[in-house]
Protein backbone atom coordinates (compact mmCIF):
# COMPACT_ATOMS: atom_id res chain seq x y z
CA UNK A 1 0.00 0.00 0.00
CA UNK A 2 2.71 2.37 1.25
CA UNK A 3 4.81 1.39 -2.45
CA UNK A 4 1.47 2.40 -4.46
CA UNK A 5 0.61 5.62 -2.81
CA UNK A 6 4.58 7.01 -2.88
CA UNK A 7 4.25 6.56 -7.10
CA UNK A 8 0.41 7.60 -7.16
CA UNK A 9 0.53 11.08 -5.17
CA UNK A 10 2.76 12.86 -7.07
CA UNK A 11 1.75 12.28 -10.51
CA UNK A 12 -2.14 13.11 -9.71
CA UNK A 13 -1.56 15.40 -7.43
CA UNK A 14 -0.21 17.44 -10.44
CA UNK A 15 -2.61 15.74 -12.56
CA UNK A 16 -5.64 15.73 -11.01
CA UNK A 17 -5.86 19.45 -10.72
CA UNK A 18 -4.75 20.56 -14.23
CA UNK A 19 -7.42 18.05 -15.11
CA UNK A 20 -10.08 18.79 -12.83
CA UNK A 21 -9.87 22.60 -12.52
CA UNK A 22 -11.57 23.77 -16.38
CA UNK A 23 -14.48 22.04 -15.82
CA UNK A 24 -14.94 22.95 -11.68
CA UNK A 25 -14.07 26.82 -12.53
CA UNK A 26 -16.69 26.59 -16.09
CA UNK A 27 -19.58 25.37 -13.82
CA UNK A 28 -18.39 28.32 -11.33
CA UNK A 29 -18.59 30.64 -13.87
CA UNK A 30 -21.58 29.98 -16.01
CA UNK A 31 -23.96 30.59 -12.48
CA UNK A 32 -22.19 33.73 -12.49
CA UNK A 33 -22.55 37.32 -14.39
CA UNK A 34 -18.77 37.80 -15.67
CA UNK A 35 -18.05 39.94 -18.56
CA UNK A 36 -14.47 40.68 -18.89
CA UNK A 37 -13.55 44.24 -18.23
CA UNK A 38 -16.02 44.88 -15.68
CA UNK A 39 -14.68 43.76 -11.90
CA UNK A 40 -17.74 43.01 -10.38
CA UNK A 41 -18.83 39.43 -10.25
CA UNK A 42 -22.51 38.74 -9.39
CA UNK A 43 -23.95 35.35 -8.49
CA UNK A 44 -27.35 35.06 -10.92
CA UNK A 45 -27.89 31.36 -10.57
CA UNK A 46 -29.60 30.52 -13.84
CA UNK A 47 -30.04 33.63 -15.64
CA UNK A 48 -26.93 33.01 -17.78
CA UNK A 49 -29.09 29.87 -18.59
CA UNK A 50 -32.39 30.83 -19.99
CA UNK A 51 -30.75 34.07 -21.53
CA UNK A 52 -29.14 31.89 -23.99
CA UNK A 53 -31.38 29.41 -24.33
CA UNK A 54 -34.13 32.02 -25.33
CA UNK A 55 -31.97 34.09 -27.70
CA UNK A 56 -32.87 33.87 -31.06
CA UNK A 57 -29.35 33.34 -32.29
CA UNK A 58 -28.97 30.35 -30.43
CA UNK A 59 -32.32 28.65 -32.07
CA UNK A 60 -30.40 29.29 -35.38
CA UNK A 61 -27.00 28.14 -34.22
CA UNK A 62 -28.52 24.93 -33.22
CA UNK A 63 -30.12 24.18 -36.64
CA UNK A 64 -26.69 24.82 -38.35
CA UNK A 65 -24.83 22.67 -35.75
CA UNK A 66 -27.58 19.94 -36.55
CA UNK A 67 -26.93 20.27 -40.20
CA UNK A 68 -23.36 20.75 -40.32
CA UNK A 69 -22.65 17.81 -37.70
CA UNK A 70 -25.42 15.54 -39.10
CA UNK A 71 -24.31 15.88 -42.72
CA UNK A 72 -20.28 15.88 -41.82
CA UNK A 73 -20.90 13.00 -39.83
CA UNK A 74 -22.49 11.22 -42.76
CA UNK A 75 -20.34 11.80 -45.13
CA UNK A 76 -17.26 11.15 -43.45
CA UNK A 77 -18.47 7.74 -41.93
CA UNK A 78 -19.69 6.85 -45.51
CA UNK A 79 -16.61 7.76 -47.22
CA UNK A 80 -14.62 6.27 -44.83
CA UNK A 81 -15.96 2.73 -44.78
CA UNK A 82 -15.96 2.61 -48.95
CA UNK A 83 -12.34 3.41 -48.62
CA UNK A 84 -11.80 0.61 -45.69
CA UNK A 85 -13.24 -1.60 -47.37
CA UNK A 86 -11.71 -1.01 -50.91
CA UNK A 87 -7.96 -0.95 -49.16
CA UNK A 88 -8.74 -4.10 -47.08
CA UNK A 89 -9.32 -5.80 -50.64
CA UNK A 90 -6.12 -7.78 -51.78
CA UNK A 91 -4.74 -4.82 -54.69
CA UNK A 92 -1.42 -3.38 -55.23
CA UNK A 93 -0.20 -0.54 -53.69
CA UNK A 94 -2.75 -0.27 -50.94
CA UNK A 95 0.23 0.74 -48.52
CA UNK A 96 1.05 4.08 -50.53
CA UNK A 97 -2.68 4.79 -50.88
CA UNK A 98 -2.86 4.36 -47.32
CA UNK A 99 -0.29 6.42 -46.47
CA UNK A 100 -1.65 9.51 -48.70
CA UNK A 101 -4.76 9.24 -47.12
CA UNK A 102 -3.56 9.44 -43.82
CA UNK A 103 -2.22 13.18 -44.52
CA UNK A 104 -5.19 15.10 -44.21
CA UNK A 105 -6.16 13.93 -40.56
CA UNK A 106 -2.76 15.49 -39.25
CA UNK A 107 -2.08 18.80 -41.29
CA UNK A 108 -3.59 21.69 -38.66
CA UNK A 109 -6.96 22.32 -39.40
CA UNK A 110 -6.38 25.63 -40.02
CA UNK A 111 -4.28 24.91 -42.83
CA UNK A 112 -7.21 22.64 -44.45
CA UNK A 113 -9.71 25.50 -43.95
CA UNK A 114 -7.42 28.33 -45.69
CA UNK A 115 -6.52 25.47 -48.74
CA UNK A 116 -10.36 25.21 -49.15
CA UNK A 117 -10.67 28.94 -48.58
CA UNK A 118 -7.98 30.02 -51.06
CA UNK A 119 -9.18 26.84 -53.79
CA UNK A 120 -13.11 28.04 -53.67
CA UNK A 121 -12.33 31.65 -53.66
CA UNK A 122 -13.87 33.77 -56.49
CA UNK A 123 -11.57 35.87 -57.99
CA UNK A 124 -8.30 33.34 -57.66
CA UNK A 125 -9.22 30.15 -56.42
CA UNK A 126 -8.61 27.33 -58.87
CA UNK A 127 -12.21 25.83 -58.16
CA UNK A 128 -14.04 28.75 -57.19
CA UNK A 129 -12.35 31.46 -59.85
CA UNK A 130 -11.46 29.01 -62.29
CA UNK A 131 -13.66 25.60 -62.66
CA UNK A 132 -16.94 26.73 -61.41
CA UNK A 133 -16.89 30.23 -63.71
CA UNK A 134 -16.35 27.55 -66.49
CA UNK A 135 -19.41 25.26 -65.27
CA UNK A 136 -21.40 28.38 -65.27
CA UNK A 137 -21.31 29.68 -61.83
CA UNK A 138 -19.66 32.98 -61.11
CA UNK A 139 -20.71 33.90 -57.69
CA UNK A 140 -18.66 34.03 -54.39
CA UNK A 141 -19.42 30.02 -52.92
CA UNK A 142 -18.50 31.40 -49.67
CA UNK A 143 -20.21 34.61 -49.57
CA UNK A 144 -23.53 32.59 -49.92
CA UNK A 145 -25.23 30.80 -47.17
CA UNK A 146 -25.83 28.19 -48.34
CA UNK A 147 -23.26 27.48 -50.19
CA UNK A 148 -20.95 28.63 -47.59
CA UNK A 149 -22.58 25.55 -45.40
CA UNK A 150 -22.06 23.15 -47.74
CA UNK A 151 -18.07 24.15 -48.28
CA UNK A 152 -17.26 24.30 -44.77
CA UNK A 153 -18.73 20.99 -44.63
CA UNK A 154 -16.44 19.65 -47.45
CA UNK A 155 -13.83 21.37 -45.82
CA UNK A 156 -14.19 19.14 -42.83
CA UNK A 157 -15.29 15.66 -44.78
CA UNK A 158 -11.24 16.12 -46.07
CA UNK A 159 -9.73 16.73 -43.05
CA UNK A 160 -11.66 14.44 -40.93
CA UNK A 161 -12.34 11.55 -43.13
CA UNK A 162 -8.88 9.84 -43.28
CA UNK A 163 -9.20 9.14 -39.13
CA UNK A 164 -12.42 7.68 -39.83
CA UNK A 165 -10.87 5.17 -42.04
CA UNK A 166 -8.02 4.39 -40.32
CA UNK A 167 -10.42 3.44 -37.25
CA UNK A 168 -12.57 1.27 -39.81
CA UNK A 169 -10.11 -0.36 -41.59
CA UNK A 170 -8.81 -1.54 -37.95
CA UNK A 171 -12.17 -2.50 -36.80
CA UNK A 172 -12.45 -4.32 -40.14
CA UNK A 173 -8.88 -6.31 -39.69
CA UNK A 174 -10.13 -7.94 -36.78
CA UNK A 175 -12.99 -9.81 -37.97
CA UNK A 176 -11.39 -13.14 -37.98
CA UNK A 177 -11.09 -14.88 -41.62
CA UNK A 178 -12.68 -17.89 -40.54
CA UNK A 179 -15.94 -16.09 -40.61
CA UNK A 180 -16.13 -15.47 -44.23
CA UNK A 181 -14.47 -19.49 -44.81
CA UNK A 182 -18.26 -20.69 -43.54
CA UNK A 183 -20.14 -17.79 -45.26
CA UNK A 184 -18.23 -19.16 -48.84
CA UNK A 185 -18.86 -22.31 -48.02
CA UNK A 186 -22.76 -21.54 -47.72
CA UNK A 187 -22.34 -19.70 -51.29
CA UNK A 188 -22.85 -15.84 -49.84
CA UNK A 189 -21.97 -13.67 -52.63
CA UNK A 190 -19.42 -10.81 -51.49
CA UNK A 191 -22.76 -7.75 -51.21
CA UNK A 192 -24.67 -10.87 -48.72
CA UNK A 193 -20.85 -11.26 -46.73
CA UNK A 194 -20.98 -7.91 -46.49
CA UNK A 195 -24.62 -7.03 -45.16
CA UNK A 196 -24.17 -10.12 -42.80
CA UNK A 197 -20.87 -10.66 -41.79
CA UNK A 198 -18.61 -7.75 -42.42
CA UNK A 199 -21.23 -4.75 -41.34
CA UNK A 200 -22.46 -6.80 -37.76
CA UNK A 201 -18.98 -7.68 -36.93
CA UNK A 202 -18.01 -4.01 -37.16
CA UNK A 203 -20.56 -2.65 -35.05
CA UNK A 204 -18.57 -1.24 -31.96
CA UNK A 205 -16.08 -0.16 -34.47
CA UNK A 206 -18.67 1.54 -36.37
CA UNK A 207 -20.33 2.96 -33.42
CA UNK A 208 -16.78 4.49 -31.26
CA UNK A 209 -16.17 5.72 -34.94
CA UNK A 210 -19.39 7.79 -35.17
CA UNK A 211 -19.01 8.76 -31.01
CA UNK A 212 -15.72 10.50 -31.93
CA UNK A 213 -16.77 12.04 -34.97
CA UNK A 214 -19.57 13.36 -33.45
CA UNK A 215 -17.76 15.08 -30.51
CA UNK A 216 -15.38 16.14 -32.88
CA UNK A 217 -18.02 17.71 -35.62
CA UNK A 218 -19.62 19.29 -32.47
CA UNK A 219 -16.89 20.94 -31.19
CA UNK A 220 -14.89 21.96 -34.34
CA UNK A 221 -14.07 25.68 -34.85
CA UNK A 222 -11.22 26.30 -36.45
CA UNK A 223 -11.60 25.20 -39.92
CA UNK A 224 -14.50 27.29 -40.25
CA UNK A 225 -12.82 29.65 -38.02
CA UNK A 226 -10.73 30.21 -40.74
CA UNK A 227 -13.11 30.08 -43.89
CA UNK A 228 -15.89 32.26 -42.67
CA UNK A 229 -15.47 33.43 -39.79
CA UNK A 230 -19.48 32.02 -38.99
CA UNK A 231 -20.30 33.95 -41.74
CA UNK A 232 -21.79 35.61 -44.14
CA UNK A 233 -24.35 36.85 -41.35
CA UNK A 234 -24.02 33.48 -39.06
CA UNK A 235 -25.22 31.17 -41.91
CA UNK A 236 -22.09 29.32 -40.56
CA UNK A 237 -22.37 29.89 -37.12
CA UNK A 238 -22.23 27.13 -35.32
CA UNK A 239 -22.00 26.11 -30.95
CA UNK A 240 -18.24 27.12 -30.54
CA UNK A 241 -18.82 30.04 -32.80
CA UNK A 242 -21.21 31.43 -30.83
CA UNK A 243 -19.40 30.02 -28.09
CA UNK A 244 -16.59 32.25 -29.19
CA UNK A 245 -18.48 35.55 -29.95
CA UNK A 246 -20.53 35.62 -26.77
CA UNK A 247 -17.10 35.09 -24.70
CA UNK A 248 -14.34 36.37 -26.70
CA UNK A 249 -16.13 39.26 -28.90
CA UNK A 250 -18.80 40.30 -26.12
CA UNK A 251 -16.59 39.68 -23.59
CA UNK A 252 -19.76 37.71 -21.64
CA UNK A 253 -17.19 35.08 -19.70
CA UNK A 254 -20.09 33.77 -17.85
CA UNK A 255 -22.79 33.23 -20.67
CA UNK A 256 -20.19 31.54 -22.40
CA UNK A 257 -19.59 29.32 -19.65
CA UNK A 258 -22.89 28.44 -19.72
CA UNK A 259 -23.31 27.71 -23.29
CA UNK A 260 -20.05 24.92 -22.88
CA UNK A 261 -21.71 23.34 -20.54
CA UNK A 262 -25.24 23.09 -22.75
CA UNK A 263 -22.81 21.56 -25.57
CA UNK A 264 -21.15 19.04 -23.20
CA UNK A 265 -24.53 17.80 -21.67
CA UNK A 266 -25.75 17.32 -25.00
CA UNK A 267 -22.13 15.55 -25.89
CA UNK A 268 -23.21 13.82 -22.94
CA UNK A 269 -26.75 12.69 -23.79
CA UNK A 270 -25.47 11.96 -27.31
CA UNK A 271 -22.64 9.29 -26.69
CA UNK A 272 -24.41 7.77 -23.89
CA UNK A 273 -27.03 6.97 -26.43
CA UNK A 274 -24.71 5.76 -28.57
CA UNK A 275 -22.62 3.84 -25.99
CA UNK A 276 -26.12 1.90 -25.19
CA UNK A 277 -26.43 0.76 -28.84
CA UNK A 278 -23.04 -0.50 -28.88
CA UNK A 279 -23.76 -3.07 -25.82
CA UNK A 280 -27.23 -4.31 -27.02
CA UNK B 1 -3.18 -8.67 -44.58
CA UNK B 2 -6.79 -8.67 -46.10
CA UNK B 3 -10.35 -10.96 -44.48
CA UNK B 4 -11.25 -11.18 -48.36
CA UNK B 5 -11.56 -14.34 -49.75
CA UNK B 6 -13.45 -13.28 -52.95
CA UNK B 7 -11.32 -12.73 -56.04
CA UNK B 8 -11.81 -10.18 -58.20
CA UNK B 9 -12.38 -9.75 -61.88
CA UNK B 10 -9.73 -7.33 -63.65
CA UNK B 11 -13.24 -5.05 -64.05
CA UNK B 12 -13.60 -5.08 -60.75
CA UNK B 13 -10.17 -4.03 -59.65
CA UNK B 14 -10.33 -1.25 -62.46
CA UNK B 15 -13.41 0.11 -61.22
CA UNK B 16 -11.50 0.05 -57.55
CA UNK B 17 -8.75 1.75 -58.86
CA UNK B 18 -10.55 4.49 -60.20
CA UNK B 19 -12.56 5.06 -57.26
CA UNK B 20 -9.28 5.37 -55.19
CA UNK B 21 -7.91 7.41 -57.75
CA UNK B 22 -10.90 10.25 -57.69
CA UNK B 23 -10.31 10.27 -53.23
CA UNK B 24 -6.84 10.38 -53.85
CA UNK B 25 -7.45 13.62 -55.92
CA UNK B 26 -10.13 14.44 -53.45
CA UNK B 27 -7.45 14.48 -50.83
CA UNK B 28 -4.27 15.34 -52.59
CA UNK B 29 -5.43 18.20 -54.90
CA UNK B 30 -5.98 20.82 -51.90
CA UNK B 31 -2.01 19.93 -50.57
CA UNK B 32 -0.73 20.10 -54.26
CA UNK B 33 -2.01 23.59 -54.97
CA UNK B 34 -1.04 24.77 -51.62
CA UNK B 35 2.70 23.91 -52.73
CA UNK B 36 2.61 25.12 -56.31
CA UNK B 37 1.40 28.45 -55.31
CA UNK B 38 4.19 28.90 -52.85
CA UNK B 39 6.55 28.91 -54.79
CA UNK B 40 4.77 31.37 -57.56
CA UNK B 41 5.02 35.44 -57.65
CA UNK B 42 2.40 37.54 -56.22
CA UNK B 43 1.14 38.11 -59.57
CA UNK B 44 0.96 34.68 -61.04
CA UNK B 45 -1.13 33.56 -58.46
CA UNK B 46 -4.02 36.34 -59.27
CA UNK B 47 -4.01 34.92 -63.17
CA UNK B 48 -6.73 33.29 -64.42
CA UNK B 49 -6.65 30.57 -65.90
CA UNK B 50 -4.06 29.36 -63.93
CA UNK B 51 -0.60 28.73 -65.31
CA UNK B 52 1.16 25.49 -64.56
CA UNK B 53 4.31 26.01 -66.33
CA UNK B 54 6.36 29.25 -64.63
CA UNK B 55 9.80 29.60 -63.32
CA UNK B 56 9.27 29.04 -59.66
CA UNK B 57 11.00 31.55 -56.88
CA UNK B 58 11.49 31.39 -53.43
CA UNK B 59 10.61 34.60 -52.69
CA UNK B 60 7.27 33.71 -49.84
CA UNK B 61 10.08 31.88 -48.53
CA UNK B 62 12.21 34.58 -48.12
CA UNK B 63 9.67 36.69 -46.85
CA UNK B 64 8.83 34.11 -43.96
CA UNK B 65 12.49 34.73 -43.05
CA UNK B 66 12.59 38.67 -43.63
CA UNK B 67 9.03 38.95 -42.15
CA UNK B 68 10.10 37.84 -38.42
CA UNK B 69 7.71 35.01 -38.94
CA UNK B 70 9.88 32.55 -37.84
CA UNK B 71 9.44 33.25 -34.31
CA UNK B 72 6.43 31.54 -34.77
CA UNK B 73 8.03 28.18 -35.78
CA UNK B 74 10.47 28.79 -33.12
CA UNK B 75 7.43 29.17 -30.27
CA UNK B 76 5.57 26.14 -31.72
CA UNK B 77 9.12 24.01 -31.88
CA UNK B 78 9.55 24.91 -28.14
CA UNK B 79 5.57 24.56 -27.08
CA UNK B 80 5.64 20.99 -28.92
CA UNK B 81 8.89 19.82 -27.32
CA UNK B 82 8.31 21.04 -23.76
CA UNK B 83 4.98 20.12 -24.54
CA UNK B 84 6.15 15.91 -25.21
CA UNK B 85 8.46 15.88 -22.09
CA UNK B 86 6.13 17.43 -19.61
CA UNK B 87 3.13 14.99 -20.77
CA UNK B 88 5.31 11.70 -20.81
CA UNK B 89 7.33 12.55 -17.50
CA UNK B 90 3.41 13.16 -15.83
CA UNK B 91 1.43 11.09 -17.97
CA UNK B 92 3.51 7.52 -17.39
CA UNK B 93 3.73 7.17 -13.69
CA UNK B 94 -0.26 8.30 -13.41
CA UNK B 95 -1.30 5.78 -16.35
CA UNK B 96 0.98 2.48 -14.83
CA UNK B 97 -0.52 3.95 -10.83
CA UNK B 98 -4.11 3.83 -12.44
CA UNK B 99 -3.03 0.99 -14.01
CA UNK B 100 -2.27 -1.16 -11.57
CA UNK B 101 -3.90 -0.34 -8.45
CA UNK B 102 -7.19 -0.56 -8.83
CA UNK B 103 -9.93 0.95 -6.96
CA UNK B 104 -13.34 2.62 -6.87
CA UNK B 105 -11.47 6.39 -7.13
CA UNK B 106 -9.51 5.07 -10.29
CA UNK B 107 -12.52 4.74 -12.07
CA UNK B 108 -13.95 8.22 -11.17
CA UNK B 109 -10.86 9.75 -12.63
CA UNK B 110 -11.33 8.22 -15.74
CA UNK B 111 -14.72 9.95 -16.03
CA UNK B 112 -12.72 13.35 -15.55
CA UNK B 113 -10.19 13.02 -18.11
CA UNK B 114 -13.21 11.62 -20.50
CA UNK B 115 -15.04 15.06 -19.98
CA UNK B 116 -12.09 17.27 -20.63
CA UNK B 117 -11.96 15.33 -23.93
CA UNK B 118 -15.36 16.06 -25.01
CA UNK B 119 -15.70 19.20 -23.43
CA UNK B 120 -15.99 22.16 -26.29
CA UNK B 121 -12.48 23.85 -26.51
CA UNK B 122 -13.87 27.00 -25.43
CA UNK B 123 -15.20 26.08 -22.62
CA UNK B 124 -12.03 25.01 -21.10
CA UNK B 125 -10.26 28.18 -22.59
CA UNK B 126 -12.73 30.34 -20.67
CA UNK B 127 -11.16 29.27 -17.56
CA UNK B 128 -8.07 28.96 -18.67
CA UNK B 129 -8.01 32.34 -19.70
CA UNK B 130 -9.42 34.07 -16.47
CA UNK B 131 -6.14 32.32 -14.92
CA UNK B 132 -3.30 33.07 -17.16
CA UNK B 133 -4.88 36.46 -17.31
CA UNK B 134 -4.38 36.90 -13.40
CA UNK B 135 -1.00 35.41 -13.22
CA UNK B 136 0.32 37.93 -16.11
CA UNK B 137 1.26 35.16 -18.13
CA UNK B 138 -0.57 36.11 -21.08
CA UNK B 139 1.19 36.10 -24.38
CA UNK B 140 3.98 33.78 -23.45
CA UNK B 141 4.26 30.09 -24.65
CA UNK B 142 4.48 29.24 -21.41
CA UNK B 143 0.62 29.86 -20.84
CA UNK B 144 -0.01 27.86 -24.10
CA UNK B 145 1.97 24.58 -22.86
CA UNK B 146 -0.23 24.64 -19.92
CA UNK B 147 -3.05 24.93 -21.67
CA UNK B 148 -2.20 21.98 -24.25
CA UNK B 149 -0.73 20.02 -21.43
CA UNK B 150 -4.54 20.16 -20.51
CA UNK B 151 -5.95 18.00 -23.10
CA UNK B 152 -2.70 15.72 -24.05
CA UNK B 153 -2.25 14.91 -20.71
CA UNK B 154 -5.74 13.49 -20.06
CA UNK B 155 -5.25 11.73 -23.55
CA UNK B 156 -1.90 10.14 -22.78
CA UNK B 157 -3.10 8.65 -19.49
CA UNK B 158 -5.46 7.53 -20.77
CA UNK B 159 -3.64 5.70 -24.04
CA UNK B 160 -0.97 4.42 -21.72
CA UNK B 161 -3.24 3.18 -19.19
CA UNK B 162 -4.91 0.78 -21.65
CA UNK B 163 -1.65 -0.27 -23.18
CA UNK B 164 0.12 -1.22 -19.81
CA UNK B 165 -3.09 -2.80 -18.65
CA UNK B 166 -2.53 -5.41 -21.01
CA UNK B 167 1.09 -6.25 -20.61
CA UNK B 168 1.61 -9.45 -18.34
CA UNK B 169 2.04 -9.12 -14.53
CA UNK B 170 4.23 -11.99 -13.82
CA UNK B 171 7.56 -10.27 -15.32
CA UNK B 172 6.61 -7.33 -12.98
CA UNK B 173 6.10 -9.32 -10.04
CA UNK B 174 8.92 -11.12 -9.70
CA UNK B 175 11.02 -8.23 -10.47
CA UNK B 176 9.19 -7.01 -6.90
CA UNK B 177 9.69 -10.30 -5.39
CA UNK B 178 13.54 -9.51 -6.12
CA UNK B 179 13.75 -6.31 -4.00
CA UNK B 180 13.27 -4.01 -6.81
CA UNK B 181 10.90 -0.88 -5.80
CA UNK B 182 8.23 -0.21 -7.98
CA UNK B 183 9.68 3.03 -9.80
CA UNK B 184 12.35 0.73 -10.85
CA UNK B 185 10.12 -2.12 -11.90
CA UNK B 186 8.56 0.93 -14.39
CA UNK B 187 12.01 1.91 -15.45
CA UNK B 188 13.69 -0.91 -16.12
CA UNK B 189 10.44 -3.64 -17.13
CA UNK B 190 7.66 -1.67 -17.80
CA UNK B 191 8.96 1.11 -19.92
CA UNK B 192 11.18 -0.51 -22.30
CA UNK B 193 8.35 -2.99 -23.52
CA UNK B 194 6.32 -0.22 -23.55
CA UNK B 195 8.40 1.88 -26.38
CA UNK B 196 6.49 1.84 -29.28
CA UNK B 197 3.27 3.00 -27.13
CA UNK B 198 5.26 5.94 -25.73
CA UNK B 199 6.62 6.48 -29.40
CA UNK B 200 2.81 7.48 -30.24
CA UNK B 201 2.10 9.10 -27.51
CA UNK B 202 5.05 11.47 -27.94
CA UNK B 203 4.18 11.91 -31.69
CA UNK B 204 0.32 12.57 -31.19
CA UNK B 205 1.11 15.04 -28.12
CA UNK B 206 3.37 16.59 -30.58
CA UNK B 207 1.16 16.88 -33.25
CA UNK B 208 -2.11 18.44 -31.14
CA UNK B 209 0.50 21.14 -29.73
CA UNK B 210 2.04 21.92 -32.92
CA UNK B 211 -1.70 21.75 -35.11
CA UNK B 212 -3.71 23.57 -31.94
CA UNK B 213 -5.07 26.79 -33.06
CA UNK B 214 -8.12 28.16 -30.50
CA UNK B 215 -5.67 28.14 -27.15
CA UNK B 216 -3.09 29.63 -28.94
CA UNK B 217 -5.17 32.13 -30.43
CA UNK B 218 -6.94 33.12 -26.94
CA UNK B 219 -3.53 33.20 -24.66
CA UNK B 220 -1.27 35.09 -27.42
CA UNK B 221 -1.45 38.22 -29.19
CA UNK B 222 2.06 38.87 -30.34
CA UNK B 223 5.29 37.14 -29.13
CA UNK B 224 4.11 34.37 -27.96
CA UNK B 225 2.10 33.82 -31.69
CA UNK B 226 2.33 30.26 -33.09
CA UNK B 227 2.15 28.88 -36.33
CA UNK B 228 -1.54 28.21 -36.41
CA UNK B 229 -2.21 31.56 -35.21
CA UNK B 230 -0.29 32.68 -37.87
CA UNK B 231 -1.79 31.03 -40.52
CA UNK B 232 -5.52 32.04 -39.22
CA UNK B 233 -3.97 35.58 -38.89
CA UNK B 234 -2.42 36.41 -42.28
CA UNK B 235 -5.89 34.13 -44.01
CA UNK B 236 -7.90 36.65 -42.20
CA UNK B 237 -6.13 39.73 -43.33
CA UNK B 238 -7.20 41.83 -46.26
CA UNK B 239 -3.76 42.16 -47.89
CA UNK B 240 -4.02 38.62 -49.42
CA UNK B 241 -0.55 37.64 -50.02
CA UNK B 242 -1.31 34.19 -51.79
CA UNK B 243 2.58 33.02 -52.03
CA UNK B 244 3.58 34.15 -48.34
CA UNK B 245 -0.05 32.75 -47.03
CA UNK B 246 0.71 29.23 -48.49
CA UNK B 247 4.29 29.15 -48.11
CA UNK B 248 3.04 29.27 -43.94
CA UNK B 249 0.48 26.99 -44.70
CA UNK B 250 3.87 24.45 -46.22
CA UNK B 251 5.86 25.30 -43.54
CA UNK B 252 2.95 24.23 -41.31
CA UNK B 253 2.88 21.04 -42.65
CA UNK B 254 6.25 20.02 -42.40
CA UNK B 255 6.19 18.16 -39.74
CA UNK B 256 2.73 16.51 -40.99
CA UNK B 257 4.71 15.45 -43.66
CA UNK B 258 7.53 13.88 -42.39
CA UNK B 259 5.33 11.97 -39.94
CA UNK B 260 3.21 10.27 -42.47
CA UNK B 261 6.20 8.91 -44.27
CA UNK B 262 8.87 7.82 -41.44
CA UNK B 263 6.82 7.07 -38.62
CA UNK B 264 3.47 6.45 -40.02
CA UNK B 265 2.90 3.11 -38.03
CA UNK B 266 3.26 5.28 -34.70
CA UNK B 267 0.76 7.62 -35.53
CA UNK B 268 -1.76 4.95 -36.57
CA UNK B 269 -1.80 3.05 -33.55
CA UNK B 270 -2.11 6.19 -31.57
CA UNK B 271 -4.92 7.18 -33.37
CA UNK B 272 -6.72 3.85 -33.70
CA UNK B 273 -6.09 2.25 -30.04
CA UNK B 274 -7.18 5.49 -28.22
CA UNK B 275 -10.25 4.91 -30.48
CA UNK B 276 -10.58 1.16 -30.05
CA UNK B 277 -9.79 0.94 -26.32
Amino acid sequence: MKEQTKLLLPSLAVVAPIVAFPTVFLFYMSLHQWILFIQEIKFIWLENFYNIITSQEFLQSFGITAIFVGASTFFTLLFGLALALILNEDLKGKGVFRTLFTLPAIIPPVVAGFAWKFLLNSEVGFIGGYILPHLGYEGSILGNPQLALLAVIMADVWSRMPLMFLILLAGLQSIPPDLYEAAEIDGANYWKALRYITLPSMRSAIIIALIIRFIDAFNLLETIFVMTSGGPGIATQTFPLLGWKIGFQYYNLGEAAALAIIMLIMTILVSQALIRRMRT
Amino acid sequence: MSTSIYTRSVWTRVVLYFVLAIFLVFFLFPIIWLIISSVKTHYQTLVIPPKLIFKPTAAAYRKIITGGMLRSFKNSIMISFIDIVLALLLSIPAAYSLARFKSKFNENIGFWFLTVRMAPAFGVIVPMYIVIRYLKLLDTTFAVNIAHLLINLPFGIWLLKGYFEELPIEIEESALIDGANRLQTLIRIVLPTSLPMIISVAILTFMFSWNEFLFAFVLTSNKGVTVPVLVASLAGTMTFDWPLMCAVSIGAMIPAFIFVFVVQRYIVRGLTLGALK
